[in-house]
């Protein structure tokens, strides 16, 4: 990350009046800084720092006479001996797993065709962009009519296509197809936000270093591999990370679609968080949990730098 | 050899030309057919919301008449529309709207007054402000969620505007996106400002701000957008209908046992339209300048 302060003006001459002034600024400007330090405080480190306490306690949702106890690690030790959260991380993975590429190819092979200088260019960037904006609330709505079983659109149009061979597929109850069925709209859903990061990183490429391979003799796909890529690098880097932490935090999807199911082939961590905290109403043992998904987070984006670092970016 | 080199190369040229010509094509073609299969989920909703028989509507998704409306009616949005009632999703619409509006205009106010300071403040002690703000950027707001939802509850808070607008009015994305853009303006507007005896809140009310019409359109999107989607949050601090955003209320009726296609389908497009209008309004800033920044933050 590159962060480029700008410089300081120079301190002017200490006069009185000067110095009377110079503390009106500085009023002015811890005015200007505080509301946000103070929100920032409250409702972003008060409640991370306050998370590591509640994760090491008994804490239940609704407050019970009993006093809250210091428990140690025991929420912890109760979760890595919990089948359902090992099934709930093996599930994002496989999330993440097929999502990249679904998800990424889509965003860059749209990114590389809108990046072309084609008629009503504008016009399909908006058009490709509209599933970003859509509610992933609507989004469910229309994939769950999509996927009916066994009558849906879907399995109409395979069927069609198959002439029949091809018996319906219960998309979102077989649990062999749950999850591919949330990859399938999610990758719908997010790929607009990844497709407009590349287009910025196909910006940024200089148009000479194109000329310069032109004149050199290299013939499109060499372009493209000699000069679009390793121009993309850091982009490529940045999307692949902030699409894995994406999938490391799926919730709503499977919340309204399929709650987990079938047989917790859909259940992913944040869904078992919210579960354990507000159905079993074990809030230290939620928070637990959620301390481990930040540490997850956090590994994901120290990777990231370390590979941006190394590209030198 | 540049003798030779030139017509080499306007020959290379002329061929490269003709290959484009074809390589155009096959690019449209290519967009066409992309463009169909992204688009044509939202249109069969669209198509499916003016559609008054609710028997019918699935029956159709699954072949051409997904696509097409023979008397197309508004019924459906009329049944959904109400402003209190079962199917209150007008009520729902106008809660989401204002809770929209809050967080963005104070969001607006609050980053760019803290990334302005942050990049031509004199403070002591900006440059550490700045990094934590950094390093609190990692923190997904799903591993906060637990410990909020406490705190909120014990300040009686839950079932409140309030509680979906503060916590999300300051985002170390947003102060970011602004400190950048503010730090890429030229010193010499600060300090002729400054020579003219305007104060830091007027240099930054006067001169600052309205030269930050991208950075504030690409906030209000990505802010707009978050606000409008919120859904984990919501469901944990609201229980009753009074303030309720639409994102829960289309999922509330949309699990019910019998559902009720047609007006699914008109709420999902009632709670399309102020996004799309936000979107649209704004576009014209947002892919130029949402950009760069991004990639390195």
């Amino acid at each position: 990350m590159t962060l480029q302060q700008p410089a300081l003006p120079a301190t002017a001459v200490a006069t009185r009046p000067a110095r009377r002034r110079d503390r009106a600024r500085l009023f002015q400007e811890i005015g200007m800084l505080a509301p946000a330090v103070a929100l920032l405080t409250i409702f972003l480190a008060v409640p991370f720092l306050l998370s590591f306490w509640t994760a090491m306690t008994n804490q239940p949702l609704v407050p019970r006479p009993t006093p809250v106890r210091f428990i140690g690690l025991t929420n912890f030790l109760r979760i890595f001996k919990d089948d359902l959260f090992w099934t709930s991380l093996w599930n994002v993975s496989r999330f993440t797993f097929w999502i990249l590429p679904v998800q990424c190819g889509l965003a860059f092979a749209t990114a590389l065709l809108l990046h072309q200088k084609l008629p009503l260019r504008n016009f399909f960037r908006g058009l490709f962009f509209l599933p970003a904006i859509t509610s992933m609330v609507v989004v469910c709505v229309i994939w769950g009519t999509l996927f009916q079983y066994p009558t849906g659109p879907f399995n109409q149009v395979i069927g069609f296509l198959s002439g029949g061979r091809i018996q319906p597929i219960d998309w979102l109850g077989d649990p062999n197809w749950a999850m591919f069925s949330i990859v399938l709209l999610s990758a719908w859903q997010a790929y607009g936000f990844q497709m407009i990061v590349y287009l910025a990183g196909l910006q940024g490429i200089p148009d000479e270093l194109y000329d310069a391979a032109r004149i050199d003799g290299a013939n499109a796909f060499q372009r493209f591999w000699h000069v679009t890529m390793p121009g993309l690098r850091p982009t490529h880097v940045f999307v692949l990370v902030i699409t894995t932490i994406q999938a490391f935090k799926l919730y709503t999807q499977v919340a309204i679609l399929t709650q987990g199911g079938p047989r917790s082939s859909t259940e992913t961590v944040v869904h078992y968080m919210v579960r354990a905290g507000f159905e079993e109403q074990k809030l230290g043992y939620a928070s637990a949990v959620s301390v481990i998904l930040f540490l997850i987070v956090l590994v994901i984006a120290l990777v990231q730098r370390q590979l941006l670092r190394r590209f030198d970016v | 050899m540049s003798d030779l080199a030139i017509p080499t190369l306007q020959a290379e040229a002329q061929r490269e030309r003709s290959a484009i010509g074809s390589l155009r094509l096959i690019q449209t073609a290519c967009i066409l057919v992309i463009a169909l299969v992204i688009v044509s989920p939202l249109f069969m909703l669209l198509i499916a919301s003016l559609k008054d028989d609710r028997f019918q509507i699935l029956a159709d998704m699954g072949s051409f008449r997904a696509f097409w409306v023979s008397n197309p009616t508004l019924s459906n949005f009329a049944e959904v529309s109400n402003l209190s009632g079962e199917l209150a999703f007008g009520r729902y619409l106008l809660n989401s709207l204002f809770i929209l509006g809050c967080t963005v205009g104070a969001g607006l106010i609050v980053n760019s007054m803290a990334g302005f300071v942050l990049a031509w403040g004199t403070l002591r002690g900006r440059a550490l402000v700045l990094s934590l703000v950094i390093a609190l950027y990692v923190i997904p707001q799903e591993s906060i969620i637990m410990p909020l939802v406490i705190m909120v509850s014990r300040a009686g808070m839950t079932d409140t505007f309030a509680v979906q607008i503060v916590p999300w009015v300051a985002s170390p994305l947003y102060i970011f996106l602004f400190y950048q853009f503010f730090a890429q303006l030229p010193k010499e507007l600060f300090e002729a400002a400054e020579m003219d005896g305007a104060s830091v809140f007027r240099i930054y009310r006067s001169i600052f701000l309205p030269l930050s019409l991208p950075a504030l359109a690409t906030v209000s999107i990505l802010m707009g957008i978050e606000s409008w989607n919120q859904y984990l949050w919501p469901i944990l601090v609201t229980q009753t209908d009074y303030a309720r955003p639409i994102a829960v209320a289309i999922a509330t009726f949309f699990g019910q046992d019998s559902i009720y296609w047609d007006r699914a389908m008109a709420a999902s497009v009632l709670m399309m339209i102020p996004i799309l209008a936000l979107y649209l309004a704004f576009q014209r800033w947002f892919v130029s300048s949402f950009v760069g920044s991004a990639v390195k933050g």
